[in-house]
C-alpha cells in the first residue's frame, strides 16, 4: 500500500470518529497515532517482529507534539485574546458601546438594529472569541430591540450574525491559528482582517436599512437622542479605542515610524489596559478569578485540538499527503478561479457540520499548499499568478477568505454555534427561531464573500501598506 | 459540536472520587488561568522595560515558551471533567438509554488508550532532556537564555496521567450506566441539548455586566 | 534504502549541500539509495536531534546553539572571534570537531553520528539609523543574536532580545531590536536586509554551527556499497555548497547597492577593543563551564586552533 493510500484510509478513520462523537482532538490525535505506527511498520515490511518497534517510533513521534507546538511565543496570542474579551467584559466595555452605538445610529430605518451590529463591531475590537460576543449581547441588544417591537426571531439574528464579527476584526485567535498553520505572520494578518470587519458589518447594515424600508413595520428607527446626549455616551466607550489603537500601533505605525512593538506585546498590552479598567470597574478577586478559568478552560479547549490535529499533521507529513492533494489540484485544467470557488463552497457545506476551529486545522494542511500551488507556489510574483497577487499577499487574502467562511459556519443550520448561545440566552426563543431570524444575513455573507473574492483589494490594502 | 455538559453528584464511591479528583483538577485549571495572567504580565514588564529603561526583560521569547505548556495543557483533565472538549454530537445526541451509554463507553475507552500510549510518549520526550548527571538535569536548553527545558516538558506527563484517572472513572461512570440501565448516572458528562448547553453559556455571563 | 531527510524552513544556500548529497547518492547507486528531503513536515526545527534519536527518520540538519544543553561539545564552533575567516577555514576547524571523540560520544547519546557541517560565514549586523561602528555606539544597542555573538554583543554593553529568526524581521520594523546577527543568506531569506540602512562588513563576531548527523542504526544497516556512496558523496556535496555560497557572497555587493545598505567599516582599533572584551573573556568562561563538567574545553579550543593554523599554512 502506497503512503497516499495510508493517508486516504486514516484520514477515514478520523471523519467516522469524528461524526460517532468522539471529541474532536482526541479522533485527530488518534487517527495521527494510528496513521504514524502503520508508515513505520510498514517501512519495516509489515514485519511482525517489528511491529513493537514501529509502535514505539510512532509513540515518541507523537509525544513530541503536545509540548513542542504549545510551546510557541506566536500562539501565545490565544489566551491573551481570549483573556482580553472576559475582561472587557467585567469592566463594563460592552454596556458602554451598546448604549454609544444607539444613541448614534437608532434614528436610522432599522437603527436599533444597526447599532446592534456596529456595538457588535466595536467590541469585536477587544474580543477575540465569536461566540463570546454573541453571548453578551444577546443580553444587552435583543431586550432593548423587543422593547421596541421588532420581530424576536429577526432580533437575536441580528446579534447571532454580528457576533461573527468578532474573528475578523482584529484581535481574533481563529486568524492567529490561521498564521500559525500556513506559517505566515501573525501581524500582517490580524491588520488584513480589520478592513473586510468592517465591510461586513457595513454589508450586515445596509441589509438591514434595505429591509427596514421594504417590510412594513420592521421596527421603528428611534429618533430624539440630542447631540449633547450622544457625546456624553462617547467618553465611556473611549477605552475601547484606545485598546484598539494600541494594538493596531503594535502591529503597524500609520504615520511611517516604528510600529511600538510585536503583536504579541500588543494583545498583552491591550489586556492590560482592559484589566486596569476592570479593576476600577469594581471587579475583585472572585471574578478575576473566574475570568482567568474561563480563559483557561477555552484556551485549552483550543490547544488541545491544535495538538491533537497537529499528530494528525506530522503523520500527514510522513505520508507526504499535501503535497500529492497539490499536485492534484494544479493538475486539473480548470480555471484556478473556479477550483478556489469550489473550495470556499466545500468549506460551506462542511462548515454546516463542524466547529471552525476544527475545520480549519483539519482542512489547512492539504488545501493550503494547493491554493498557494494553484497562484502560482510562495514565491511567485504578482504578475505571473492565477489570482494576481504576489505568493504572501495569496496567503493573506485566502486565510480572510477562510475565515470568513469559518464564520458563515457559525450561523449555518444545523450546528451553528452562534445561535445555539443566542437562543439560550433567551429563555423566550428556541433554536429555531435563532435560524430563521439570522438566514437574512446568509444573503449579506455572500455578498461580503464574493466581494472580497472581486475585490481582493479589500483585503490586502492594509497589510501591503506594513 | 458541543462542548459544555453537567455532572451529576451523589453519596457513592464512585461520585466520592469523582469530586476528589476535581478538587486537584480544579487546582490545575487555575494554575493554567493564572498562567495565562502571568505572560500579560510579563508582556508588560518586557515592554515598559525596553521602552522605559532600554532593559528588556531578558530571554522573554524563553519564559513564554516555558510558560505556555503550564497554560494550554496543565488543566486539560478538568475540562474533560466538565466534557469542555469540542465534538459533534449529530449521532451522539440522536441516541438514549443503553445505546448511548455503550457508544460513551467506546470513545471513552479509545481516548483512554490514546492519553495512556501519550504519557509513554509525552514521557519519553521529557525523559530525553533530563539527565541527573548534568548541570540543572539538564539535556534540553532554550535557545536565548539556556533555560532548561525538562520543566516545561515533565508538565505535559503529569497532566496526561490525571486525564488518565479522570477518563477511567469515567468508563466506570458509563460502564455502570449500561450495565444498570441507569438514566442519569452520575460522575459523567451528561450530553446537554443546544438549548440547556447554551443556557449554560449564557449562564456564566448573567449578573456579571453592570 | 530509503533515507527520510529533516530540515526546515525553505529551501536555501543554507540546505544545498543536501540535495547535492540526495543527487549523488542515488546517482552512484543506480537510485538504489535514495533521499526524500521534507522541509518541516517530520520534525520542528529544535527536535531533529530528538527524531534521530527516537529513529523516526534517518537523517537531519540542526544548529548548536538553538539547544546548547542537547551539544555541549561542538558549542566550542559559536564561541566569538575564534578567527575563522573563510569557509573552507570553517570546514576544516568543523571537521577536526566532528571527529573528536567527545563530539562523537555526546552524539551517540542521540544515536546520532556527525556526517557534515553546514559551513556559514561571520554573523555581520545590518542595523537601522547611525550605525553602529565603535563599541561606544554599541553601547545600549539591542540586537538579536544568539548564543556566544550574543554573549561577545552583550560584553560591550548591547542587549541581545530574544526573537526567533522568522520574527526578526518584524522585531526590527518595529524597533523591537535596532540590529540583527545574521549570515548573508539568512539576511536575504528572512528579509532583514530589506529594512536595513548599513551592515558591518568587518565586525565577524563569530558564527554558528549547524551539522548534519545521521542515526547510527539506519547509517550500520547501509550496505557496504551505500555506504561507501554516502561517505564518498559528502566532500563533493560540500564543494557544492561552498561554490553556490560562494556565487551569493559575489553578488552580496550588488544586493547592498540595489538595497542601499551601506557597507561599514570598522577600524582596527575598534576591533582589537571588541575582540579584547568579547573574546577572550566569553571563551574562559566556556571553558571553566566545560571542565566543570567534566569536558575536554582546552583540548577542544586547543584543536580548532591548531586545525585553523595548519589549514592556513597549507594555503
Ligand atoms: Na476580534
Ligand atoms: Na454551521
Amino acid at each position: 500500500m502506497t503512503s497516499i493510500e495510508i493517508g486516504l484510509w486514516v484520514t477515514g478513520t478520523m471523519l467516522v470518529m469524528v461524526v460517532l462523537g468522539m471529541r474532536v482532538a482526541f479522533a485527530a490525535a488518534g487517527a495521527g497515532l494510528i496513521g504514524l505506527v502503520w508508515i513505520f511498520w510498514a517501512k519495516k515490511g509489515m514485519d511482525p517482529a517489528q511491529f513493537q518497534w514501529a509502535l514505539g517510533v510512532a509513540v515518541k513521534t507523537a509525544g513530541q507534539i503536545p509540548h513542542g507546538k504549545v510551546a510557541s511565543q506566536a500562539l501565545s496570542l490565544i489566551p491573551t485574546f481570549i483573556l482580553i474579551g472576559y475582561l472587557a467584559y467585567y469592566a463594563g466595555l460592552t454596556r458602554a458601546l451598546f448604549e454609544a452605538a444607539k444613541r448614534w445610529l437608532a434614528w436610522l430605518p432599522g437603527g436599533m438594529a444597526v447599532s446592534t451590529v456596529f456595538a457588535t463591531a466595536g467590541f469585536a475590537a477587544v474580543s477575540g472569541a465569536s461566540v463570546a460576543t454573541a453571548a453578551v449581547f444577546a443580553r444587552i441588544a435583543i431586550p432593548e430591540m423587543l422593547k421596541i417591537g421588532y420581530d424576536k426571531r429577526f432580533a437575536a439574528g441580528v446579534v447571532a450574525a454580528g457576533g461573527t464579527l468578532a474573528s475578523l476584526i482584529p484581535p481574533s485567535a481563529i486568524l492567529v491559528i490561521y498564521a500559525i498553520i500556513v506559517e505566515q505572520d501573525v501581524g500582517k494578518l490580524l491588520l488584513a482582517g480589520f478592513v473586510p470587519g468592517v465591510f461586513s458589518a457595513v454589508i450586515y447594515g445596509a441589509l438591514i436599512v434595505g429591509m427596514a424600508l421594504i417590510i412594513p413595520g420592521f421596527g421603528p428607527a428611534v429618533k430624539g437622542f440630542t447631540w449633547k446626549q450622544r457625546f456624553a455616551s462617547l467618553p465611556p466607550a473611549l477605552p475601547i479605542v484606545a485598546v484598539v489603537v494600541i494594538i493596531i500601533f503594535f502591529v503597524y505605525n500609520p504615520f511611517g515610524g516604528d510600529a511600538w512593538g510585536t503583536p504579541t506585546e500588543g494583545g498583552a498590552i491591550g489586556a492590560f489596559i482592559v484589566f486596569l479598567m476592570a479593576l476600577h470597574h469594581g471587579m475583585r478577586l472572585p471574578e478575576l478569578l473566574d475570568a482567568l478559568v474561563e480563559t483557561a478552560k477555552l484556551s485549552i479547549m483550543i490547544f488541545t485540538i491544535i495538538w491533537g490535529v497537529l499528530i494528525y499533521v506530522r503523520f500527514l507529513g510522513f505520508a507526504d499527503l499535501p503535497g500529492a492533494f497539490a499536485d492534484w489540484i494544479t493538475s486539473l485544467h480548470y480555471p484556478p478561479m473556479l477550483i478556489l470557488v469550489c473550495i470556499l463552497l466545500a468549506y460551506a457545506v462542511l462548515g454546516m457540520f463542524m466547529d471552525a476551529i476544527g475545520m480549519l486545522l483539519l482542512t489547512l494542511p492539504v488545501v493550503y499548499p494547493a491554493v498557494m500551488a494553484l497562484n502560482g507556489g510562495e514565491t511567485v510574483a504578482a504578475a505571473d499568478s492565477a489570482f494576481g497577487m504576489n505568493g504572501t499577499m495569496c496567503a493573506i487574502w485566502f486565510g480572510i477568505l477562510v475565515v470568513k467562511m469559518a464564520e458563515f459556519c457559525l450561523i449555518t443550520p444545523p450546528i451553528g454555534l452562534n445561535c445555539f448561545v443566542v437562543a439560550g440566552v433567551r429563555p423566550e426563543l428556541s433554536v429555531q427561531d435563532v435560524f430563521r431570524g439570522v438566514t437574512p444575513f446568509f444573503v449579506a455573507d455572500a455578498v461580503t464573500i464574493a466581494g472580497l473574492v472581486a475585490f481582493p483589494g479589500i483585503v490586502l490594502w492594509l497589510p501591503s501598506l506594513a | 459540536m458541543a462542548g459544555a455538559a453537567s455532572v451529576l453528584e451523589d453519596g457513592s464511591l464512585l461520585s466520592r472520587l469523582d469530586r476528589k479528583l476535581l478538587k486537584l483538577e480544579w487546582g490545575m485549571a487555575v494554575l493554567s488561568g493564572i498562567g495565562a495572567f502571568v505572560l500579560m504580565c510579563l508582556a508588560v514588564i518586557s515592554v515598559v522595560g525596553r521602552e522605559g529603561f532600554n532593559e528588556p526583560l531578558r530571554g522573554y521569547v524563553d519564559w513564554i515558551e516555558a510558560a505556555m505548556p503550564v497554560i494550554a495543557i496543565l488543566g486539560i483533565s478538568y475540562v474533560q471533567r466538565e466534557g469542555g472538549h469540542i465534538r459533534m454530537d449529530i449521532v451522539v445526541g440522536a441516541l438514549g438509554g443503553r445505546a448511548l451509554w455503550l457508544a460513551e463507553f467506546i470513545t471513552t475507552l479509545l481516548i483512554l488508550v490514546l492519553m495512556a500510549l501519550l504519557v509513554w510518549g509525552t514521557w519519553a520526550h521529557f525523559d530525553r532532556s533530563f539527565d541527573f548527571a548534568k548541570p540543572n538535569w539538564s539535556r534540553d536548553s532554550s535557545i536565548d537564555i539556556g533555560l532548561p527545558i525538562w520543566p516545561a516538558k515533565l508538565i505535559v506527563p503529569v497532566a496526561f496521567s490525571v486525564i488518565c484517572a479522570r477518563l477511567a472513572l469515567q468508563l466506570w461512570g458509563f460502564g455502570r450506566a449500561f450495565v444498570l440501565g441507569l438514566e442519569r448516572p452520575v460522575a459523567v458528562p451528561l450530553v446537554m441539548s443546544a438549548a440547556e448547553q447554551a443556557a449554560a453559556e449564557a449562564d456564566h455571563m448573567q449578573g456579571h455586566d453592570a | 534504502t530509503e533515507w527520510n531527510v529533516s530540515v526546515w524552513g525553505k529551501r536555501r544556500a543554507f540546505t544545498e549541500h543536501i540535495h547535492k548529497l540526495a543527487d549523488l547518492v542515488a546517482e552512484k547507486t543506480n537510485g538504489e539509495f535514495t533521499m526524500n528531503v521534507s522541509y518541516g513536515g517530520l520534525s520542528k526545527n529544535t527536535e531533529n536531534l530528538d527524531g534521530i534519536s527516537i529513529g523516526a527518520f534517518e537523517m537531519a540538519q540542526f544548529c548548536a546553539g538553538y539547544h546548547p544543553d542537547k551539544n555541549r561539545a561542538i558549542t566550542v564552533l559559536e564561541l566569538p572571534f575564534l578567527g575563522v575567516n573563510t569557509l573552507d577555514e570553517e570546514v576544516a576547524v568543523s571537521n577536526a570537531v566532528y571527529a573528536h571523540p567527545a563530539v562523537a560520544e555526546e552524539m551517540a547519546q542521540w544515536s546520532a553520528r556527525m556526517l557534515m557541517t553546514s559551513p556559514m560565514p561571520q554573523y555581520n549586523l545590518v542595523g537601522t539609523g547611525e550605525p553602529r561602528d565603535t563599541l561606544e555606539k554599541m553601547d545600549g544597542m539591542r540586537v538579536r543574536a544568539t548564543g556566544g555573538i550574543g554573549k561577545a554583543f552583550e560584553a560591550v554593553g548591547a542587549v541581545p532580545t530574544s526573537v526567533t529568526s522568522s520574527e526578526a524581521y518584524q522585531a526590527m520594523e518595529s524597533g523591537v531590536v535596532d540590529t540583527v546577527a545574521f549570515a548573508q543568506h539568512a539576511h536575504l531569506s528572512f528579509g532583514t536586509i530589506n529594512e536595513a540602512d548599513w551592515w558591518t562588513a568587518n565586525l565577524n563576531p563569530g558564527t554558528v554551527n549547524c551539522p548534519v548527523v545521521v542515526n547510527i542504526d539506519a547509517y550500520d544497516a547501509l550496505s557496504d556499497a551505500e555506504r561507501e556512496a554516502l561517505e564518498s558523496s559528502v566532500p563533493e556535496a560540500i564543494d557544492y555548497y561552498l561554490s553556490n555560497y560562494g556565487e551569493l557572497l559575489k553578488k552580496w555587493d550588488d544586493v547592498l547597492a540595489e538595497k542601499s545598505v551601506e557597507k561599514v567599516m570598522i577600524s582596527d582599533e575598534e576591533l582589537a577593543k571588541f575582540e579584547e572584551i568579547g573574546g577572550k573573556p566569553i571563551q574562559d568562561a566556556w571553558l571553566a563551564d566545560m571542565s566543570a563538567q567534566g569536558l575536554p574545553g582546552q583540548e577542544l579550543l586547543d584543536l580548532v586552533r591548531s586545525t585553523l593554523k595548519a589549514q592556513r599554512g597549507t594555503n
